[in-house]
């Protein structure tokens, strides 16, 4: 077999280098503009002509090799490391066309570790449209290279670039710039006391600590007679080293970078001076919100209706054609309830991703990010701590780990720990459920008053969050400063491919991924509410039967049944008044009688699956809990819930829909049957306004995640960071939704 | 018949259960493949999977 060309991705961030990737390799994977993407090693296999095949490693975005954070020191790590079984016999620069200058400044450091490299100029389709001519052959002589020119969008110039890969033997090595220049004396004593390095390579070592927390590397024995210069002095040479690349690029881009100004649009410039302007801006984005938060509710409310009714009459059909038995009862009650209980929110996870890689597709998002950065710096957050929290309204995990890409150790940890306040789209399920039945349908200024509780709770989560940041930035005491930059990509029109494949995915996720989790749970919480120990469990049938002959029907099962026999009396008359019959006193007594036998005995079954599941394993461990959770308004049933979710948030919903489920013989929905359930205590709705939104800020504060838990212990190296993050937000959580509670009540 | 549909329950509840002592409570480094997944939030061993 013969050998892989080891290639490494390397460019400034959004240059397309992942598009490129994709390209290259064909793997499916996401393609955005959003600042900070690739923040993790991507590999993948690239078919190359005449049957020779390359080894493409895509490595995060960096502006040069000057070290400002965890990601950009893979890329040096690596570059600086022949002995890494993924050190590149050639590596590609990508360059965009609109930003060349700074691109190639990365692109002359790594030509200058000798490595063979190749630029791509991607985004060629811009050139004509912003006027950029580009005399290439000179550009190849100059910069002693082949350049690749690549538009990702149309899939042009990928054929070359493969060539070029091929034949990476026949390209240079030689360096573009001599360093040595800027400090003579100091590289003379370098070269005389490590004579066989590379001068560039041992440059680049010295000065990695300077921007950045030292980070673990092998110790290299330095001989005393050496003295290397302080930090300052190091920093000072760094810029000398940068200007003197700029001179370099400059010389070499008056020459073969044209642009006409006539031809370049300035819509571009238009857009972003609106759409960052520090009112309209904010304006725009909240009208922006508003609107999304409305259609997901409008366009939603239809399938999700038809999902209910789906898995509410296919648990009826399993329990009429399978055979009767506990393993029957398992699938009807348990598994597809559970399984119900995640699915139904499909349609609105799926709304929810469609508008956000709208927004990041078109280029918005990081116009979102600029305005946000003006927000967030009186909290004591950097820029860069806004795409964690935006990426964490999708899940908080992914949104810890793009921390990396914070220098600061202070600044990434006080991220890391406000992170999981944002609303990720497990806390969703929880908050539809609930204001679906607890917020009144109604409108104001036609927007409905649940789209706007639902923006409230976003709005929420992100309040809390940099709330919570101002404080620990307090307490933590950060000196330091960053500062922020950050590229505005294009405004494109969105790929339909790439959004589509973003809500696949991220809706794939959400139901796999909570999914199999929600299943299990269901599973074991039918199993521990269809078992018991007690006589009072074995002998409900009889237990119920004397207590409905000594004292009757509950009132709620009482009124239950009034209402509907009035309902089914009314139903019939109408319906024979229709068809143009009058029915006789007696027939409308027998039908009426036959009908109030057929409720009695469901009632019956009610209070005895009731009284069951209040005798299960599952009602003994929920009455235990239940004076903890009774302050904020919840039952026990709600107590084993909000337990069971510690898990993950989404199973809450899950297992409500599956305690009311086990043991019921009717086919209703989960929000019908939620909505009917009455609390013992006081006989009113046990979903009410009070206590529904005591369950929604417990939600929208509580740290009810162990995948999240997980991830903080392994980006701090410690359990002392998740275990204080759990006990503050669940004690914040508990206590916030008490006074709610108690104040609605 | 009521039999085989216990042991089947019994089944289903034991498989449940092993999967969230394997999810939740077993050290990762056991189960960890060699090889990566692309998909998701990007990295396969985050535990949101």
């Amino acid at each position: 077999m013969s050998k892989q060309i080891k290639v490494a991705l390397i460019g400034n961030p959004n240059t397309g280098k992942t598009s490129v990737f994709n390209q290259l390799t064909g793997l499916k994977q996401k393609v955005g503009n959003y600042p900070g993407i690739t923040v993790e090693k991507k590999e993948g296999i690239c078919k190359l002509p005449r049957g020779v095949k390359a080894h493409i490693l895509d490595l995060p975005g960096t502006y040069s090799l000057n070290t400002t954070s965890l990601d950009e020191s893979v890329v040096v790590e690596l570059l600086l490391n022949k002995n890494d079984k993924d050190y590149p016999d050639v590596a590609v620069v990508i360059s965009d066309v609109e930003n060349l200058k700074r691109n190639l400044l990365l692109f002359t450091q790594i030509k200058d570790l000798k490595i063979p490299v190749i630029l791509v100029i991607n985004m060629a389709d811009r050139m004509n449209r912003k006027g950029i001519s580009l005399d290439i052959d000179l550009l190849e002589e100059k910069l002693d290279t082949k350049i690749a020119l690549v538009s990702t969008r149309k899939g042009t110039g990928i054929d070359r670039l493969k060539e070029l890969i091929a034949n990476y033997k026949s390209l240079s090595s030689s360096p573009n710039i001599d360093t040595t220049v800027i400090a003579p004396e100091y590289f003379d004593k370098l070269k005389a006391t490590f004579p066989n390095e590379d001068l560039y390579k041992l440059w680049l070592v010295i000065t990695q600590d300077v921007n950045f927390m030292p980070i673990e590397k092998n110790p290299i024995s330095i001989p005393a007679s050496f003295k290397t210069k302080s930090k300052s002095e190091l920093k000072r040479l760094q810029q000398k080293e940068t200007i003197l690349r700029y001179q370099f690029i400059n010389g070499i881009l008056k020459q073969a970078y044209k642009v006409d100004l006539n031809a370049a649009k300035g819509l571009r410039a238009t857009a972003d001076k609106i759409l960052t302007h520090k009112i309209f801006g904010y304006l725009i984005f909240f009208l922006i919100l508003l609107a999304i938060f409305q259609a997901i509710y409008d366009w939603s409310s239809y399938p999700m209706d038809f999902i209910d009714e789906l898995f509410a009459t296919g648990s009826e059909w399993v329990k009429d054609t399978l055979p009767p038995g506990v393993f029957t009862d398992l699938i009807a009650e348990g598994i597809l309830a559970g399984i119900g209980g995640v699915v139904i929110f499909i349609p609105q996870i799926a709304f929810l991703f469609l508008f956000i890689a709208l927004l990041e597709e078109s280029g918005y998002m990081s116009r979102v990010v600029f305005l946000m950065d003006r927000l967030m710096r009186p909290f004591g957050l950097s820029g860069k701590s806004v795409v964690p929290l935006i990426s964490g309204t999708a899940c908080a995990i992914p949104a810890i780990m793009a921390t990396r890409t914070i220098e600061n150790w202070k600044e990434r940890l006080i991220t890391i720990l406000v992170t999981p306040f944002t609303t990720c789209s497990a806390r969703l399920p929880v908050y539809l459920i609930i204001i679906a039945l607890v917020i009144p349908d109604g409108r104001f200024l036609g927007l409905s008053y649940q789209a706007l509780t639902l923006m409230l709770l976003y709005l929420l989560g992100f309040g809390a969050a940099i709330f919570s940041a101002m404080i620990l930035n307090k307490i933590m005491k950060i000196k330091t400063k960053t500062f922020f930059v950050m590229e505005m990509p294009n405004y494109k029109l969105p790929l339909l491919k790439n959004v589509g494949y973003t809500v696949l995915e991220k809706t794939k996720s959400f139901v796999l991924g909570a999914g199999k989790i929600i299943l299990a749970i269901s599973i074991i919480l039918w199993f521990l509410g269809s078992n018991g120990y007690s006589d009072d469990f074995y002998n409900a049938e009889e237990i119920v039967n004397q207590k409905i002959e000594t004292e009757g029907f509950t009132d709620f099962n009482l009124q239950n049944m009034e209402s509907s026999l009035t309902a089914y009396q009314a139903a019939l008359q109408d319906s024979m008044a229709l068809q143009g019959y009058e029915l006789d006193k007696q027939a409308l007594t027998d039908s009426l009688r036959t009908k109030a036998t057929e409720l009695r005995q469901k009632a019956k079954n009610q209070e005895v699956a009731s009284y069951k599941l209040e005798n299960s394993y599952m009602g003994l461990a929920g009455k235990a809990i239940a004076p903890l959770v009774h302050p904020l308004g919840y039952d026990w049933k709600i107590g084993i819930a909000v337990l069971t979710s510690f898990a993950a948030r989404e199973v809450f919903v899950g297992t409500l829909a599956t305690i009311y489920s086990v043991g019921s013989d009717e086919e209703d929905t989960i929000k019908n049957r939620m909505s009917a359930e009455i609390d013992p205590v006081t006989k009113k709705p046990l979903f009410n306004l009070a206590s529904g939104i005591s369950i929604l800020l417990f939600y929208a504060f509580a740290m009810q995640c162990m995948s999240t838990l997980a991830i903080v212990k392994r980006e701090t190296n410690s359990w002392k960071w998740p275990t204080a993050q759990l006990v503050f937000m669940s004690l914040f959580a508990y206590i916030v939704a008490l006074i709610a509670y108690q104040i609605l009540k | 018949m009521s039999t085989v549909q216990d042991i089947l329950v019994y089944i289903t509840v034991a498989i449940a259960v092993g999967y969230l002592v394997k999810k939740f409570l077993l050290p990762r480094s056991l189960f960890a493949r060699k090889k990566n997944s692309s998909k998701g939030c990007g990295e396969g061993d985050c535990g949101c999977h």
